[in-house]
């Protein structure tokens, strides 16, 4: 065969494919222009995405103080063991490396002679959801049994302590309603950061640490961590560091809470001190308490469901929470009203003969004999229903309602605390509303001995007594401590008459009356006994309560305490009152010989 | 030394440019075989890039060899070639060994891989024009010798390599203006299929209609599942990104995010943190690997690499004066282009993903090797092809 004089193909045709090659060739350049510049910027997001999570870690939490700088709350160090689960990583379906923790985590109690805390699912949900985190096996474990881990260290590892703080209360059960409790939860994120991972945060349940969450909590540090296409963790970036929660100054005097304490231990009730000077809470006491280093770090199944289901209600803040009717130590308000309405005078005299009529009504005083003749300052001083009644009938519901309000009954007092109530300071409307009745004559008479329907927090009270102390100057109630005067909610412009009369009155009550028993040698004080039946199971019971403030002339506190399930708040309430202002104000001790007014522990307890 | 000097006379025509562009993809090729195996645990699989090294070298003195020799002496023998293939893919089925769910091997080496260039040759010396056969018996006998291997090559299964085939053919008929007419049927034919079968996949998709008819549709495509799934991933790249639109948008990804300049060697994030998988980022994904740590830049100098082979590789056929040489060059040159154009364009999604190789840059021995015998033959007919020659015989 012969190559030569064949006839050749067409260089055309050659040109033509090449022509087509060059078409394919710039198409590619530009396709892959496209996605290497034009994309580009997408593509690398998308990739950062899959690749890149951001991890959180919290601040340490702000301490909690009281005023003079003793520590309420405290962090401590708490000893975790932790798997960290990459280092323990098996080939093939995660199931393994699953399996692979969980049988490690059994050998390693065997060692350490604990019992194990977490199941396999939790192990399983670990792998699955946040595996660059350690995995807490063990949390809060004791230093005997790090130390018997250090000694094996060497055959476990993956294994190590994981430092976490932990809330810690140096003073136990004191002031626990007013602290609250903490819980673990996940970190709030930061604006516009998507977060894959995070150690969980201590985030506050309820008192001062729900409050001031925000302030004590800090700021979450990041982290960056690359992983891979399995979710290992590949490389780390340290990103912000976390910073630290601001430290919360209470207005709390420890001594005084502690003395309020005392004194309601083994009771049921409330107890409040506040400064009237200004509306700082020195004292706040709900008891019966708790011990607030049962929730750390969490409370236990038992400890939960016992302080839940307990009849006397421990976990509820009775101070702010809990509703009670004022009984006698509303009479003040009455003769506020009254005497500013001019329907009675100073000197003017109202009979009682132990019962008050109202057409078919009885109300019956406390003294069953009567105080005959008696004036406005001496029935303050015996806390006469007789004449309250009748100043309630003659002023009228309206004039009491509007002192009463004014005085920050009714609404909240706008504590720094959460779930505060705001009691019930009722209207003709509220009745026709809710008990589906008109407003009768024997209601106000009824609320002027602070009785039937009206409703007060111990906080209320508080705030109430402060204003008789301060002479009208109603406070918003706080306990954060912060500079300057306090925030005054509104000026009350009673004449000085008015307010010194019923002022000279409560200082009879202590002097000679009701609330003897408040009495301290060495300080003038002011009170006011009271007490409201309740029906309990169908049992008559008393809320008890006396309001006292001191020194008479310039008063430094105003104290309110409530027991329920009282005698009287002469007998019940006046001598607690009293421990609790002798340790704020200290009382001269007694001479030789000399008895502690051997003649104000007899007699009455009426209220 | 007569010897000698006639050497050095032959090295003289060597074509330099498509000799220095091989040689440049293939020191690409080794190093991006060594980027993308540097991840890996296995230290066997962490050295593939020096087997890829040693076959290049081996290839290299081969084609140093071939070039020399008269490619009209070796086109004689094409048949026996052709004949060794076809045995060797009859009894890959038998005494083959698997991979991946392949059976493709045998004694280490992938014959569909020479049967590629094995049926250029056969082609090439059919269409020679020496055979006095009329367009009918050519295109018959184009049918069987490309249709029997691709069949076999297709039940291995690899359905890229035997796709590769097609361009490949229609280019050398095209190119010796065999059966004009029947080619264009052909080809007209085969376009009318493959929009069909898209149009079927299109509408099992968006239009609504009751599942047992949308599986006998499927059904009546006769492909397999995956194939299905990989033409879905293509209509669609936005179904299903964790299964099996999952390397597409993996590679696309890598490629996207190497941006202008990359992200250096060695540098690269998808395959090293796994997400482009790393059974594929030595092989058919290289080209991600590649344009992730050079990027757009490094993607287009491997295309003019890839130029530097084209051109010369057609230049030299139509330097050409006979058609052999002519044909066979035009043959080997689609075949570049086709595995490069189809392996790049997959990886940024414009292809269906199929197995493909970027030449003399994915780690294959076989392929290698074939494609260095295949331009050592294009260099061949560069030498010894600018002068007609009655040498046939």
């Amino acid at each position: 065969m012969i190559y030569r004089g064949q006839k050749l193909t067409n260089s055309w045709r050659i040109a033509l494919l090449a022509l087509l090659f060059a078409v394919g060739m710039v198409y590619l350049v530009m396709s892959l222009h496209r996605v290497q510049v034009v994309n580009s910027a997408d593509l690398t997001r998308d990739q950062v995405r899959q690749s890149v999570r951001r991890v959180q870690v919290p601040g340490a939490r702000g301490r909690i103080f009281d005023r003079h700088g003793i520590c309420l709350a405290d962090n401590r160090p708490s000893y975790c063991i932790a798997y960290y689960v990459e280092e323990l990583r098996q080939r093939g379906l995660w199931q393994r490396t699953i399996d692979a923790v969980d049988a490690d985590i059994d050998r390693l109690a065997k060692v350490l002679g604990l019992p194990r805390e977490i199941s396999k699912d939790r192990v399983a949900l670990h792998v699955k959801t946040s595996l660059p985190m350690p995995l807490l096996a063990w949390s809060d474990v004791s230093e005997e049994v790090v130390a018997r881990w250090a000694e094996e260290v060497g055959s476990f590892p993956g294994v190590d302590i994981y430092v976490q703080p932990e809330r810690y209360y140096p003073h136990q059960s004191t002031a626990a309603h007013l602290l609250g409790y903490v819980g673990r939860d996940r970190p709030k994120s930061l604006p516009g950061q998507q977060v894959h991972f995070y150690l969980p945060e201590m985030i506050g349940k309820a008192g001062v640490e729900r409050q001031y969450n925000d302030m004590l909590t800090g700021v979450c540090g990041g982290r960056l961590i690359r992983v891979d296409a399995r979710g290992y963790k590949h490389a780390v970036w340290e990103g912000t560091p976390a910073v630290e929660g601001d430290d919360l100054r209470l207005t709390i005097d420890l001594k005084i809470q502690v003395a309020l304490e005392t004194a309601l231990a083994g009771k049921k009730g409330a107890g409040v001190v506040v400064d009237p000077r200004n509306g700082e809470i020195l004292a706040m006491v709900s008891a019966p308490g708790y011990n607030l280093n049962d929730f750390v770090p969490a409370p236990s199944t038992i400890t939960w469901n016992g302080l839940n289901n307990d009849k006397e209600l421990p976990l509820i803040n009775r101070a702010i929470q809990g509703r009670y009717a004022p009984g006698s130590t509303f009479k003040p308000v009455t003769a506020i009203a009254a005497l500013t309405a001019g329907e009675v005078t100073p000197d003017e005299a109202i009979h009682c003969d132990g019962v008050f009529r109202l057409g078919t009504m009885r109300l019956r005083c406390w003294n069953t004999y009567g105080h005959n003749d008696i004036k406005l300052r001496k029935a303050i001083e015996q806390s006469c229903n007789n004449f309250f009644c009748e100043l309630g009938h003659r002023t009228g519901y309206e004039p009491i309602r509007t002192v009463a309000a004014e005085m920050g009954l009714g609404v909240k007092t706008g504590v720094d605390l959460p779930f505060e109530a705001s009691g019930l300071l009722p209207t003709d409307e509220w009745k026709q509303r809710n008990m589906r009745e008109p407003w009768r004559v024997g209601d106000t008479c009824q609320i002027a001995i602070g009785q039937s329907m009206l409703l007060t927090t111990p906080l209320q009270m508080a705030m109430l007594t402060a204003v008789l102390a301060n002479k009208g100057r109603l406070y918003r109630p706080r306990l954060m401590l912060r500079e300057g005067a306090g925030e005054c909610v509104r000026e009350m412009h009673w004449p000085d008459a008015t307010i010194n009369l019923v002022r000279d009155g409560m200082h009879d009550v202590a002097t000679s009356g009701t609330g003897r028993r408040v009495q301290i040698r060495g300080t003038q004080v002011a009170a006011k006994t009271g007490s409201a039946e309740y029906d309990s199971g169908g049992q008559r019971r008393k809320n008890t309560w006396v309001i006292a403030f001191a020194p008479f002339e310039q008063p430094e506190v105003a104290v309110v305490i409530l027991v329920e399930d009282g005698v009287s708040g002469g007998y019940t309430v006046a001598p607690l009152i009293h421990d609790v202002l002798a340790s704020v104000f200290g009382e001269t001790p007694l001479a030789e010989g000399e008895q502690s007014f051997p003649w104000l522990m007899e007699g009455g307890v009426g209220d | 030394m007569i010897k000698l000097q006639q050497i050095l006379g032959l090295l003289r025509k060597l074509n330099i440019p498509m000799f220095a562009c091989m040689i440049g993809l293939c020191v690409t090729g080794v190093m991006f075989v060594y980027s993308a195996c540097s991840v890996r645990e296995d230290p066997d699989l962490q050295m593939l890039y020096m087997r890829h090294a040693e076959i290049a070298l081996i290839g290299v003195v081969l084609y140093l060899v071939i070039l020399c020799v008269n490619y009209r002496k070796i086109m004689r023998w094409a048949w026996v070639f052709y004949l060794a293939c076809l045995a060797l893919l009859v009894l890959v089925p038998f005494i083959g060994s698997e991979q991946m769910g392949a059976k493709r091997w045998i004694f280490g080496v992938q014959p569909a891989e020479f049967a590629k260039l094995a049926m250029i040759m056969m082609l090439a010396w059919l269409y020679s024009g020496q055979h006095k056969l009329n367009g009918i018996l050519l295109y018959l006998a184009t049918g069987v010798l490309v249709g029997v291997p691709s069949l076999l090559i297709l039940a291995q299964p690899d359905l890229g390599t035997a796709m590769v085939m097609v361009p490949t053919t229609f280019a050398m008929m095209f190119a010796g203006n065999i059966a004009p007419r029947l080619v264009w049927g052909t080809f007209l034919i085969g376009v009318i299929a493959a929009g069909a079968l898209l149009g079927v996949i299109y509408a099992v998709e968006k239009v609504d209609m009751p599942q047992e008819r949308r599986e006998a549709l499927i059904s009546a495509t006769h492909l397999k599942s995956h194939q299905i799934k990989r033409l879905q991933v293509f209509m669609f790249p936005d179904k299903d990104l964790h299964g099996s639109g999952y390397n597409r948008r993996q590679s696309e990804i890598a490629v996207g995010s190497g941006g202008l300049r990359g992200k250096g060697y060695l540098k690269g994030e998808q395959y090293m943190l796994g997400y482009l998988p790393p059974s594929v980022s030595a092989n058919d994904f290289i080209f991600s690997v590649l344009a992730e740590e050079s990027g757009f830049i490094g993607s287009v100098t491997v295309l003019l690499l890839f130029l530097g082979l084209i051109w010369p590789g057609l230049w030299i056929a139509r330097c050409c004066q006979d058609n052999v040489g002519r044909l066979f060059c035009v043959g080997v040159v689609t075949l570049i282009f086709s595995h490069m154009f189809i392996n790049i364009a997959m990886t940024i999604g414009l292809m269906p993903i199929t197995g493909l190789p970027l030449p003399f840059i994915s780690y294959g021995r076989t392929f290698m090797l074939t494609m260095m015998l295949a331009l050592a033959l294009v260099q061949s007919v560069s030498v010894h092809g600018r002068k007609p020659e009655t040498a046939f015989e």
